[in-house]
């Protein structure tokens, strides 16, 4: 048996301890009904033709700073600080599957193939290649330095956090979940976790947070849960979430009960009305500076 | 001891070789908090409702001891960036490279194109951008002696000790209203079991001084409230002269350390609830950017218009 450092031991016993809450599927199918009706409402209010794809951090930025989310574009611009996670998550799987000795050797591996396929796809479309790949391909080697340097830290972090004897087939990276509100509504929930294991037949997630552990880590480690529980059946929904943010060296564990999901589901409600407003003003501001536009051409065009 | 050091001395230095590693105290690092977090209880109650976090990095902690006036001076004045920070940014680069993957083709490329990639948050490559060309040709040669000292002294660490550059460490105290926050340039070693088993390296691009030594003690402790448990070794490396300080970790380095963090924490916590700063002369008066509105220090510089130590105009400039 393998030795490991105590709170290793810990984190790794939290995350596979026997489940001992179950949600009842009454219980679970009125709070599902619930968000959608609340949901349903707030997409009504939404601009024609918006859509609204929320994730954690737009939960995150309208529980925090909700006067940031009219400001914020949706344009994603790759950096190594918006890769590390996708690179690293595939090295440490690299790391527990035994393809790598370690994370450096892993993140070089991953880059070196990310490489290949990106060029792969450009020639090809046979392939279909990361989504960093092409951006890391156009980077100087001072750049990409950084980017490999960024996801060693970050995997080396993750792979040194766990147990990983005691996890048996987990899910390291995988899928995201999404959920698409139904009845048409115009919003989608993305939920991500960074591990998952099974624990009697329910998965229970693992996501690694930067910095410290905030105030409000029960939503943090809760949306994740709610999302992969609208994308299952109750009684395979995940049984909880474990938090590590190793920076601070901080963990906490929330079991997905009906409490916890009630919670969750409620400042997600409120996340997402934030956002709904922020979608209106912005419309409306929109329309404002173009009518006022057309107003000055015309007048300046009769002048 | 400091001295030059071949790849093996430097690495038999960093390993300790011949030096037994110390057992863990499980107790140690929860023994430090609390006795942080009981000295700083009374000054995060006087703290305004709503104030900001109050973060304690080496910076802070370095100037708020030297003066609090000198912290709260520098905070309100714009960042300058000199090409003594920008060199000792570039090099911080290359180092993290020289780690991460063995290779330095093209130093002064490759240390901007690190900055390019990561936003230039610190405004580094604006700064060499803008320097007269003779100014930038000078630093760009200081940069790649640099360079070519870390790839003949410093051996690129084997993966196998899990090497990881510029590591972000945050310790919250008191429910968070206060951080303890620093970025080590390079942690070597597992998460220990039942010996230390990390080993922390700061990079100095500039001359070796005593003052860094109180930077890596406050790292040390960082590391030991972070994971419960200390590193077994911190160093501080030298890439202009391939000088190595490293010293092994015990219960004194980290009580030292608690006690002036604790020092400067309380400090930070009395300027953020608004006390008014305490002005202790010393010999950066002269340096100082709130040098014409403080009369203690115009008295101990024996002046009232503050030097400049960056290479763009001021009364002092190393690079003109």
């Amino acid at each position: 048996m393998t030795e490991v450092p105590a709170r290793v031991a810990w984190l790794t016993d939290a995350l596979m301890a026997p489940v001992a809450d179950e949600v009842a599927p009454a219980a679970w199918a009125q709070l599902r009904d619930e968000l959608v009706r609340d949901l349903r409402a707030l997409g009504a209010e939404l601009p024609d033709g918006e859509r609204l794809q929320v994730d954690a951090f737009k939960v995150r930025l309208a529980q925090r700073h909700p006067d940031r989310c009219i400001s914020i574009d949706d344009t994603f611009t790759p950096s190594p600080r918006t890769c590390r996670r996708a690179v690293g998550v595939a090295a440490v799987n690299r790391c527990v599957r035994g393809h790598s000795p370690n994370p450096a050797v892993a993140v070089a591996a991953v880059l070196a193939e990310g490489l290949e396929d990106a060029a792969v796809a450009d020639r090809s479309g046979a392939v279909r290649a990361p989504w960093w790949a092409r951006w890391y391909a156009g980077l100087p080697d001072g750049g990409r330095a950084v980017v490999r340097a960024e996801a060693v830290t970050w995997a080396t972090q993750l792979l040194t956090s766990v147990d990983w004897q005691q996890v048996p087939r987990p899910v390291i990276g995988g899928r995201d979940d999404w959920w698409q509100c139904p009845a048409g509504t115009p919003i989608v929930f993305k939920g991500r976790a960074d591990v998952r294991a099974l624990v009697d037949r329910r998965p229970a997630l693992l996501v690694v947070g930067t910095g410290c552990c905030p105030a409000d880590w029960r939503v943090e480690l809760g949306y994740p849960g709610l999302v992969a529980a609208l994308c299952r059946e109750a009684r395979v929904s995940p049984c909880r979430v474990v938090g590590v943010w190793p920076q601070s060296g901080q963990i906490r564990i929330l079991p997905i009960d009906a409490a916890a999901l009630r919670a969750t589901a409620t400042a997600v409600v409120a996340g997402v009305a934030t956002w709904v407003d922020s979608r209106i003003e912005k419309e409306r501001a929109t329309r404002d500076s173009v009518s006022g536009a057309l107003s000055v051409s015309v007048d300046g065009a009769l002048a | 001891m400091a001295s030059v050091l071949a790849r093996d001395g430097l690495l038999r230095r960093l390993r300790g070789d011949g030096v037994s590693r110390p057992v863990i105290d499980p107790g140690l690092a929860g023994g430090l908090r609390d006795w942080l977090e009981d000295g700083l209880v009374e000054s995060v109650a006087a703290l305004p409702t709503g104030a900001d976090v109050v973060r304690v990095n080496k910076d802070s902690l370095n100037r708020v001891l030297l003066c609090e006036a000198h912290l709260v001076a520098g905070r309100r004045a714009p960042r300058v960036v000199t090409a003594e920070l920008a060199r000792g940014s570039l090099v911080d680069a290359l180092f993290r490279q020289w780690v991460t993957t063995g290779v330095i083709d093209d130093p002064w490329a490759d240390a901007v194109a690190s900055f390019d990639v990561d936003g230039d948050r610190d405004g580094v490559v604006a700064f060499v951008s803008g320097l007269p060309e003779a100014h930038r040709c000078r630093l760009a040669a200081e940069v790649a002696e640099h360079a070519a000292n870390l790839v003949e002294r410093w051996p690129a660490p084997s993966p196998a000790w899990l090497p990881r550059t510029q590591e972000r460490v945050e310790v919250p105290l008191c429910g968070g209203r206060v951080v303890l926050a620093g970025v080590v340039d390079l942690v070597l070693g597992s998460p220990a079991h039942d010996r230390a088993s990390v080993c922390l390296v700061e990079l100095k691009s500039g001359t070796r001084r005593l003052e860094h030594r109180p930077d890596l003690h406050f790292y040390a402790l960082l590391e030991a409230l972070r994971s419960g448990a200390a590193p077994f070794r911190i160093a501080t490396y030298y890439s202009g002269t391939g000088e190595l300080d490293a010293e092994p970790v015990d219960e004194d380095t980290l009580v030292r350390a608690l006690a002036r963090v604790l020092d400067g924490a309380i400090r930070l916590c009395r300027l953020t609830a608004g006390v008014e700063p305490e002005r202790r002369p010393n010999n950066l008066c002269a340096w100082c950017v709130g040098l014409p509105g403080c009369a203690p220090g115009q008295k101990r510089a024996g002046t009232d218009v503050a030097l400049v130590s960056s290479g763009h105009g001021g009364r002092e400039g190393a690079l003109s």
